[in-house]
């Protein structure tokens, strides 16, 4: 007995030891590219420093945070930010899942229609965005303006899509979920492939029909997947960058300028590094937030099992 | 079957797509190539922007000149991407990685200096090599009072127009500075020939391009008008009263005007006046070989319309110079001798068209001499009509505000608001940098 239990204990120290050894790379890069760089942001976010500067840096104490508060380019960039995801975390998963729900059939050719969904997903976003300024072109010859051209029989007014303050964020948008439907569709399609096909025909033998199954086996069964999806979504589309850079600059009028945007021309363009390294600050509380709210909804999920 | 493929699809589809994004972003720096003598000599590290494949291959042979020379000191040239060329510089000067010699965009000489990354060139070149250069290099490479930088060509900034388009209408055409046309005339003569082509846009701004391009291209319209960016040469420097000034107001609502009444041609597909959309095209010299090729002889080049007090155009380009800390000083200075004979400037300018940097180089190029075609610019650079952009540390902060206000005044803004807020944030970058003093005073 005496001797049972010191082995077990001794193996549990072992385990414990290659638990932390085995955990210890991951830590490390999360400590050296996290921790460490946000401790640092949040130190140079209470002074002026600029980037090389001879001067170093002053302590200002809130004084950056005070400007972002009354700053309207950030206040717009937080809005831009919010209205960005409530419009693509939603459409983008509804359109994942619509995909997902089409191509989940043994057609033909099943495959190339994957391939050629998750396709966006796989070039480069600065790539993508150049693409869809030629398709958002001005004038009556762009290709959107004259699709819509036609399909509204000539009732169409030419419009500039990235210039015009309206139209501008559903345009970078549209742009955005186009390229990342793909990788939730993918996600959402190894769910759909997980569900028990036991229980559609349980469920048919009970006489559920197309729309109750969907409603009663298909999406509790994708429950899981569906919340990832959401979540990585609505991290992905706060870091909203690329597409607003190159297709944009924020314009017009501030009209699609984001966070990460600003803090990137605060730090980098103009070397700013204490404003910048104050509006990641900021940034990182709002994501850190929204995780943590999302983190809640995946708990009780597992509770539930 | 299909029940154990879920997870091996969305893993193997996972996996290509987390593996093919990176490789995007994979044309990483690409070295040049050295001769190979350079390994037992003393290595000068050399750091310069991949430009145009031109550009690239005559540095890279400049450099194997150099290096089978008779000389005790060889060079070992890195070319880094363009787009990431300044944030890698930046990046290097803070981690005290910078190389021996290396080049980099001109207006930011102030910050490089300013930083302390830069040597003084005074003393290392020779007076009768710094007398040869034009006179907005030194403009250039000078910040207070040393000179810190030199570069093997500068920039011609004009009006590009197709002469035909012009005899047209009967106007008629300036070919010197001094006989630029009004923006009255300017404005008259764009809307003469948007009618005779059924109202298209005549006129191509360039607003397809990025970044610098609207600080380098139109804040000459606001210096011609008698404002400008920040106050020039006088302290403490200071943007309010200058950017938001009425002289610029009045010539950033030029601008606006002709984008708001249709005079502007977006330009998507950079093709506005090669492609005969448009009269005329407000660029930089390196279209010359596109357009003359698709112009031919109608081709002409004039200076920019004067908003006030006479033209006044853009200069400056990539340049080079020596890190403080570099330990040869004079093994560098002859490399930069090396890229500024005259045959070694005239072999660059002829790669990239460029208007070269000293005036021996420039008397036997065939574009800028005398009856070249391109000799405007050189008159422009040469006679005081081309300043350099503002010579302070403040310009990322300015240039970045400048440009921001370009947009919001091309999407309709209210022009003496948006000028207003760009000055103030200039300003504030200024106050928070203590009005940026000079290096003495922050060690005393």
């Amino acid at each position: 007995m005496k001797r049972i239990a010191g082995e077990s204990a001794r193996t549990t120290l072992t385990d414990n030891a290659t638990g932390w050894l085995m955990v210890l790379p991951a830590l490390a890069g999360l400590v050296v590219f996290v921790a460490v760089p946000f401790v640092l942001a949040l130190g140079m976010s209470l002074t002026h420093l600029r980037m090389g500067s001879p001067l170093g840096a002053q302590f200002v104490g809130f004084e950056q945070y005070l400007r972002l508060l009354h700053d309207t380019s950030f206040q717009r960039a937080l809005i831009n930010n919010a209205l960005f995801a409530l419009g693509v975390v939603p459409v983008q998963t509804l359109l994942a899942l619509g995909l997902a729900l089409a191509l989940n059939r043994p057609l033909r050719g099943v495959a190339v229609f994957r391939t050629l969904f998750f396709m966006p997903v796989v070039f480069p976003m600065s790539l993508v965005a150049v693409v869809w300024i030629l398709i958002y072109a001005p004038g009556p010859n762009g290709l959107l303006n004259s699709v819509l051209d036609t399909l509204t029989l000539h009732h169409w007014q030419p419009r500039d899509f990235l210039h015009d303050p309206r139209l501008a964020l559903p345009a970078i948008m549209l742009t955005s979920i186009w390229q990342g439907a793909g990788f939730q569709m993918v996600i959402l399609l190894a769910g759909l492939q997980g569900i028990p096909r036991e229980r559609y025909e349980a469920a048919a033998v009970d006489g559920a029909g197309r729309w109750q199954r969907f409603l009663h086996v298909t999406l509790p069964g994708l429950r899981n997947p569906l919340i990832f999806v959401v979540i990585v979504t609505s991290i992905l589309s706060f870091r909203v960058f690329d597409q607003v850079r190159i297709m944009t600059q924020g314009g017009p009028l501030d009209a699609t300028t984001t966070v990460v945007y600003q803090a990137v021309q605060s730090a980098f363009d103009r070397a700013q590094a204490g404003r910048g390294a104050a509006m990641a600050v900021v940034f990182f509380v709002i994501v850190l937030a929204i995780t943590l709210i999302q983190r809640r909804l995946l708990r009780s999920e597992r509770e539930v099992r | 079957m299909r029940r154990k493929s879920p997870v091996s699809l969305s893993r193997r589809a996972l996996l290509t797509g987390l593996a093919a994004l990176p490789l995007a972003t994979m044309f990483g720096g690409c070295r040049g190539s050295t001769s190979g003598r350079s390994a037992r000599r003393p290595t000068l590290e050399v750091w310069a922007h991949a430009g145009q494949v031109g550009e690239r291959s005559t540095l890279v042979r400049l450099a194997d000149s150099f290096n089978s020379g008779r000389r005790s000191f060889a060079v070992r040239l890195t070319l880094l991407p363009e787009g990431a060329y300044n944030g890698q510089l930046q990046a290097a000067a803070l981690a005290g990685r910078l190389p021996d010699v290396f080049e980099f965009d001109g207006p930011y000489t102030a910050d490089y200096a300013w930083m302390g990354q830069l040597q003084a060139l005074d003393e290392l070149l020779p007076e009768e090599l710094r007398e040869d250069l034009l006179p907005s290099i030194l403009a250039q490479g000078t910040y207070d009072n040393r000179l810190y930088a030199v570069g093997q060509y500068d920039s011609g900034l004009g009006l590009f127009a197709r002469r035909d388009r012009l005899a047209a209408v009967g106007a008629s055409v300036p070919t010197a500075p001094a006989d630029a046309w009004t923006v009255a005339q300017f404005e008259d003569l764009l809307a003469r020939v948007a009618a005779a082509s059924a109202g298209k846009p005549p006129l191509d701004l360039k607003l397809n391009y990025r970044g610098e391009w609207f600080t380098y291209g139109f804040a000459p319209a606001l210096w011609s008008a008698g404002g400008g960016l920040v106050s020039r040469d006088t302290r403490p420097l200071h943007a309010a009263g200058v950017l938001d000034g009425s002289k610029s107001i009045s010539a950033m609502r030029h601008l606006q005007r002709w984008i708001a009444s249709g005079r502007v041609d977006p330009n998507l597909d950079d093709a506005a006046f090669t492609a005969g959309r448009v009269a005329m095209s407000w660029v930089g010299h390196w279209e010359y070989p596109r357009y003359r090729q698709a112009v031919g002889k109608d081709l002409a080049l004039l200076p920019l319309p004067d908003f006030g007090t006479g033209t006044r155009t853009g200069a400056g380009s990539w340049t080079w110079g020596i890190r403080a800390g570099c330990r040869h000083p004079e093994a560098a200075a002859e490399f930069l001798r090396h890229l500024l004979q005259t045959a070694n400037v005239l072999a660059m300018s002829a790669a990239n068209g460029a208007p070269p940097a000293t005036r021996s180089a420039v008397a036997r190029s065939p574009l800028y001499a005398p009856d070249g075609p391109l000799r405007l610019y050189i008159e422009q650079l040469a006679r005081g009509y081309a300043l350099p952009r503002p010579r302070t540390p403040a310009y990322p902060a300015v240039t970045s505000a400048f440009q921001q206000t370009f947009h919001a005044v091309r999407d309709g803004a209210d022009v003496p608001e948006t000028l207003q807020r760009a000055a103030a944030l200039i300003d504030r970058d200024i106050a928070d940098n203590r009005g940026y003093p000079h290096r003495e005073a922050v060690r005393a």
